[in-house]
């Protein structure tokens, strides 16, 4: 059972949020929809769902045509990014909610409520009331309700982007190892997040989304290593890809009068206004490397962000260990510039260091 | 805080209390344990005689405090099921929603008493519109002068005048509830009307609430549309405990009875409102 949707569109106003998406999901697979955000990732899922009508454009789900068949039939699960739950109902009745619409026998109604909240970790809590409690726990309900029902198409919508950082983790771990365990093979999953790194790991088909565009399709192993586009190389990473304008010549790679040896996959570019990508996690520092200024260094988490600046040129740089700057500092660093990835002045790939487009 | 000057500004508001509430209430005991009437006006001491003999020998106050019950619960019953199938109606989005708004808060922005009138003529037995329709099916129904009928003119000129009262605040409630519950609903494969009933109905008890309660003690005031209508009648089949109030203490002049009766009016509104409160929040919020 596919859904497939062809040529989506909706343009509520001057801004289009979907535009020409088209897609072939397959059950029993992952499906992760990347993008920043405002880039239409909540109108796609909402679209599938029922919840907006697109101006034009298909979606077919089994062969039936999926736009004519009102929300409450349509047989998908939902959690949301807010931790949406029935505010008057207490855990159990929320998550029986589903099944109550639907005339089952109580007593499977009270093992499949037991079931979920089992695989959600919330044994003992069916008869506390949503407000009492976390955030955590509230996006735990929704998600049991979300897998009470069944449903062939579930539908993830940044569930993780409101908790707090151990949190995120924590409840990341649980998400692969309900994924992990089939959630039979017959239903379709459908992530979306802002976050590549969250991307990676669930490591299922990705779909790029930027203004309502799909950009690239591909397994997540493949938008990372070969971004079709500037725009993709910018989405699927964090901190985003630095870009640094730069000319070939001579096999050397040259920028802001530093000029470095270019790696063979770059050796052939020669053309004007070609940009180089290279992520931050690919420059280090070194003690005779090249001079860049301090302009700002944060920490997050056990990482180190710096922003480096030289001439026209700005860089981020990430370190794996805690370490203090101050502003105005002068660092030196290395290029893993075999890493480097290079784009056509248009945006296109030009050149990656994973074999695509070489030349 | 301790402020020594703090009874100072405390005063007025106190003062203001005192003198349109606590005095009055205090006043209205002290009447009712005397026998002020036209002939005796003066503040003596009789004891609990008036209330004697409203207990025992006044069956016309009850009945009219029974009449009251029926209609007040009565109206804000069909004022909340009217009221809500409005609110809900113009909560969507629907055409012309702000009109329908609008349109249906005229029956508050009139005079009650004036709009009465209007009814009166309205359902005037030979001269109104009302049965000038209805001839035509050959029926003249005698809408104030029947004594079951004309309890039923009271409910309908009430139900018109105060159901905008309703829709308002079961409007204003409708549009503060999340969105979120409605959304997860549709997903979860709630048709519209089990929504309605699984949902928006619950989320909406807390204001129902408070609604009905509001009503309730409005309604068991009616006085104006009665007095207008049907002057309590036929006989006094439309007679409320306000209205027979008026009636001992403004009209016949019996101060000290009437006291009396207010009084024990003000104990029973409170005890059974404070019932109706209790049981309404068992039945709508299961707690």
């Amino acid at each position: 059972m596919d859904l497939v949707a062809n040529n989506l569109s909706y343009k509520p106003d001057d801004q289009y949020h979907l535009n020409e998406v088209s897609f072939n999901f397959k059950e029993g697979n992952l499906y992760t929809i990347l993008g920043r955000t405002l880039s239409g990732k909540t109108t796609l899922l909402k679209t599938i769902a029922g919840l907006l009508t697109p101006d034009s454009g298909e979606i077919e789900f089994d062969g039936k045509n999926f736009l004519k068949i009102p929300v409450w039939e349509r047989n998908v699960a939902m959690v949301y990014q807010q931790f949406i739950n029935y505010p008057h109902l207490n855990v159990f009745e929320n998550i029986a909610f589903p099944l109550k619409q639907r005339k089952i026998d109580q007593s499977i109604i009270n093992e499949k409520v037991m079931d979920a909240l089992k695989s959600v970790g919330l044994l003992g809590y069916e008869n506390r009331k949503i407000q009492e409690l976390s955030g955590g726990q509230q996006q735990r309900v929704s998600l049991a309700r979300s897998l009470v029902k069944n449903a062939k198409i579930l539908l993830l919508d940044e569930p993780l982007v409101n908790l707090d950082y151990k949190l995120r983790e924590q409840l990341r771990d649980e998400f692969k190892n309900l994924f992990s365990k089939g959630l039979a093979d017959e239903t379709i999953l459908i992530y979306s997040t802002t976050d590549p790194r969250e991307t990676m790991e669930l490591n299922g088909e990705v779909i790029v989304l930027d203004e309502g565009k799909v950009l690239q399709v591909g397994p997540a192993k493949e938008i990372f290593e070969n971004p079709n586009s500037l725009k993709v190389a910018e989405i699927s990473n964090d901190p985003p890809m630095n870009i640094i304008e730069a000319k070939i010549s001579d096999n050397q790679i040259r920028f802001e009068g530093i000029d470095v040896e270019a790696p063979q996959h770059l050796s052939k570019l020669t053309e004007e206004g070609l940009k180089i990508g290279l992520r931050s996690s690919d420059i280090e520092l070194n003690e005779n490397g090249h001079e860049f200024e301090v302009e700002l260094a944060e920490i997050s988490g056990s990482e180190t962000l710096l922003h480096l600046k030289r001439g026209d040129t700005k860089i981020i740089v990430s370190i794996e260990e805690v370490l203090n700057f101050k502003i105005h500092d002068k660092v030196k660093i290395n290029f893993k510039i075999d890493r480097a990835y290079a784009f056509h002045a248009d945006g296109k790939l030009a050149s990656s260091p994973f074999g695509g487009l070489n030349g | 805080m301790n402020f020594k000057h703090k009874y100072f500004f405390l005063f007025p508001g106190l003062f203001v209390l005192i003198g349109i509430l606590i005095f009055p209430i205090i006043f209205v005991v002290r009447l009712s344990l005397s026998g002020w009437n036209s002939y005796n006006p003066g503040l003596d001491y009789i004891g609990l005689e008036n209330y004697i003999r409203l207990f025992t020998d006044d069956p016309r106050f009850w009945e009219s405090f029974f009449r009251l019950s029926f209609l007040s619960v009565t109206t804000v019953i069909l004022q909340y099921v009217i009221g809500f199938a409005l609110a809900h109606m113009v909560w969507k989005d629907i055409k012309f929603k702000r009109f329908f708004r609008v349109l249906f808060l005229v029956p508050m922005m009139t005079t009650p008493v004036i709009m009465t009138v209007i009814w009166r003529t309205f359902f005037h037995e030979s001269l109104g519109p009302v049965n000038d329709l209805l001839s035509v099916f050959g029926v003249a129904p005698k809408w104030l002068t029947d004594p079951v009928i004309a309890k039923f003119t009271v409910i309908i000129v009430e139900v018109w005048q105060w159901t905008p009262f309703m829709f308002l605040l079961l409007l204003a409630g409708l549009l503060s509830l999340p969105k979120e519950p409605f959304l997860a609903a549709a997903i979860d494969g709630a048709s519209p009307i089990r929504k309605f009933i699984y949902v928006t109905f619950p989320l909406m008890a807390p204001i129902s609430i408070g609604a009905i309660i509001i009503r309730l003690i409005e309604a068991s005031k009616i006085m104006d549309t009665v007095y207008v209508l049907t002057s309590g009648g036929p006989g006094t089949s439309t007679e409320t405990s306000s209205f027979y109030i008026f009636i001992k203490g403004l009209r016949e002049f019996q101060m000290g009875y009437a006291a009396s009766m207010s009084f024990t009016y003000l104990i029973i509104m409170i005890i059974s409102l404070t019932i109706i409160a209790k049981v309404l929040t068992k039945v709508l919020l299961k707690e």
